[in-house]
């Protein structure tokens, strides 16, 4: 058993700023779980205390169901894959991935057999004998993952270990790493920056700023309902749009005014959660996938766009334009690969309004609603 | 014309700087009584060598030189280690610590003299090899502190954070993981102490005897009452650098090897 449990963890430094602040977590056994954020968000330093390599300042940490605030990395049994995967320069492959193993006081032949299965598993077989300054990145990254899988420890502990990658090959250790925590059904803990891994890896994430869990939840289900603007900007590309608005009553209805022309419909079934807003400033966040071309469900909304700049990636065209006449908003809609617009043009665009979401034009939080139903 | 100007300035450089040596090597290879010469290369003898070791004992002292020089070194290294590892990792005493190591450096050898020389024979280690050996780690140590410190604090934390959690102590982090990988670090700082040690004038003449002498200490000794015998001067202090030149051949592989790591990126 290696659930992880994280008990209002902090890290205060010397100089009394927070690190990490009140960090509340369950990770159950066997799940692989996802911390995001940006840099200096306190996730590799929630990882680390986890590992035992920094001191809580405030918490309780429990792993495996023992509190292990006070106890030594070495003992803690979870390994970790740093970034920088931190090899020992001087020695070969085979006694980077047996060093664990040694220290640990395993006979050597047990040693031979865990490392060479290791090996085997990663396609390090050819390479033991090198050092790693012989390797290339990929194997480097290969064999700082053997050299914690040898241990078998109760959890992996992943310090943005893709980083370092190219896009090819992080993609395909992406996979590797998925089909990994399948196989050996161990929990994992990945740290990353990148939201393409944290969508596609994890049973859940967990996204920080600021040294706080903001939100947690499945990869799909944070996607579709975000906590806060922060969330909505950070897990996607394009970021979602915000645009700065006032919510108003027109008639029965409540309308998303952006300016004095433009402006979008709340659908119906948002009419009550979002009535409490109406008379003043809002922040309508719509993703750029809701963006449409054509109309093809009549409630669909009409917004003009004034094109800015077409970036075309191949199978789609990201379209960059200006919405509303007195301050223009900068948006980014996600069209059509056949879809190209001359700069300075003006174009209708059609906006799904149901996965619109509204946020508090001063704190930036989500204005509670139902949760969107998720697909998958 | 650039270039030869260029080239002019860089081999007059050299030629100020190697002709001492080499006017040194020319005179302890003339007889004594051609060594103010002014004729380049006179006459040639090897008896200011064979006179130096027949006469004066240079065989001993160069010994004794050696054994001061390697015993300083391997008795201030494994201190100069911890203590640099521990301000390098450990940021132990703050800044203030790794300046007052600093401030030691500051102090005039000659302030120093007098409270070693009585410490040492409250200690009954004047006259003696080994009490040599103990001032020279003494002043080694926080030169050599200072330079394994800026080695260590090359040493990518994250390789001692892997081999902790891989089940090493602390200590056995340090021992198996940043002691192997500093061992250029390690090499150039031992050479450094021992240059240093092997070139020290001052103390030697103060703490050592007639048995106990050093190499700076037996040439000072050649200036006789009936005048400086420059040839044998010369010898002396041509077998004086050789060790010099060797250990400097091995510095500079060391250093510029300096810290090549495959473990990180």
């Amino acid at each position: 058993m290696a659930s992880i449990e994280l008990d209002r963890v902090s890290k205060i430094y010397a100089n009394g700023a927070y690190g990490v602040r009140d960090v509340d977590l369950k990770i159950e056994d066997g799940e692989f779980v996802i911390f995001l954020g940006p840099s200096g968000c306190g996730k590799s330093t929630t990882l680390r205390m986890i590992a035992g390599l920094e001191s809580m300042s405030a918490g309780d940490l429990r792993i495996g169901g023992r509190s292990v605030n006070n106890v030594a990395p070495r003992d803690r049994n979870v390994a970790v894959v740093f970034q920088s995967y931190a090899l020992y320069p001087h020695m070969s492959v085979w006694h980077n991935m047996a060093f664990g193993l040694k220290m640990r006081g395993v006979a050597l032949s047990e040693i031979d057999s865990k490392v060479a299965k290791a090996a085997d598993l990663l396609g390090l077989n050819h390479l033991l004998q090198r050092k790693p300054g012989a390797l290339s990145g990929g194997q480097r990254q290969r064999v700082a993952l053997g050299r914690a899988i040898v241990r078998e420890p109760e959890a992996f502990l992943l310090d943005e270990p893709l980083s370092n990658l190219d896009a090819q090959l992080r993609a395909e250790m992406r996979l590797e790493l998925v089909k990994l925590h399948r196989r050996l059904g161990r929990t994992i803990v990945h740290v990353t920056h990148d939201q393409v891994e944290a969508m596609t890896m994890g049973d859940r994430i967990c996204i920080m700023r600021e040294g706080r869990m903001i939100q947690t939840g499945r990869p799909l289900d944070v996607y579709a309902n975000p906590a806060d603007t922060f969330v909505a900007r950070f897990l996607a590309t394009p970021p979602m749009n915000l645009i700065p608005a006032r919510l108003e009553h027109e008639g029965e209805k409540l309308v998303v005014r952006i300016d004095s022309e433009t402006s979008v419909t709340v659908p119906d079934k948002h009419y009550l959660p979002y009535v409490q807003k109406a008379g003043g400033p809002i922040t309508a966040g719509i993703r750029a996938e809701d963006i449409y071309e054509t109309r093809e469900r009549p409630d669909w909304q009409r917004i003009r766009v004034k094109v800015v700049a077409v970036e075309a990636l191949g199978a789609e065209n990201i379209l960059i334009g200006q919405l509303g006449r007195d301050k223009p908003i900068e948006i980014q809609a996600r069209l059509g690969r056949h879809v190209f617009a001359p700069v300075d043009s003006m174009i209708d665009l059609y906006v799904d309004v149901e996965p619109m979401h509204l946020f508090d034009s001063e704190t930036g939080k989500a204005v509670a609603r139902p949760p969107l139903p998720v697909g998958r | 014309m650039r270039k030869f100007g260029l080239h002019f300035g860089l081999i007059l450089a050299c030629v100020v700087v190697l002709l001492p040596p080499l006017w040194a090597l020319r005179t302890s290879l003339v007889p004594e009584s051609m060594s103010y010469s002014t004729e380049i290369f006179p006459a040639f003898t090897l008896d200011n060598y064979t006179g130096l070791f027949a006469k004066n004992r240079f065989g001993t002292f160069y010994v004794n030189s050696l054994i001061v020089a390697l015993g300083s070194v391997i008795v201030a290294l494994p201190f100069a280690a911890c203590t640099g590892y521990a301000f390098a990792r450990f940021r132990t005493g703050g800044r203030f610590a790794r300046f007052a190591v600093l401030a030691t450096q500051m102090l005039p050898p000659v302030a120093l003299v007098l409270p070693a020389f009585a410490l040492l024979r409250g200690a009954g280690l004047t006259n003696s090899l080994p009490g040599l050996i103990l001032v020279y780690s003494a002043l080694n140590l926080p030169f050599l502190t200072w330079i394994l410190m800026g080695f260590f604090e090359g040493v990518p934390v994250d390789m001692e954070w892997a081999a902790m959690t891989d089940g090493a102590t602390a200590w056995g982090a340090f021992w198996r993981i940043v002691l192997p990988i500093s061992l250029p670090g390690l090499a150039a700082a031992g050479v450094l102490g021992f240059i240093l040690s092997w070139n020290e004038f001052l103390f030697a003449l103060v703490l050592s005897g007639p048995q106990t002498a050093t190499i700076p200490v037996s040439l000072a000794a050649l200036q006789t009452s009936n005048g400086v015998q420059i040839a044998k001067v010369s010898a002396g202090v041509v077998l004086a650098i050789l060790p010099l030149v060797i250990a400097s051949r091995f510095i500079q592989r060391f250093i510029i090897q300096g810290l090549t790591f495959g473990g990180v990126k």
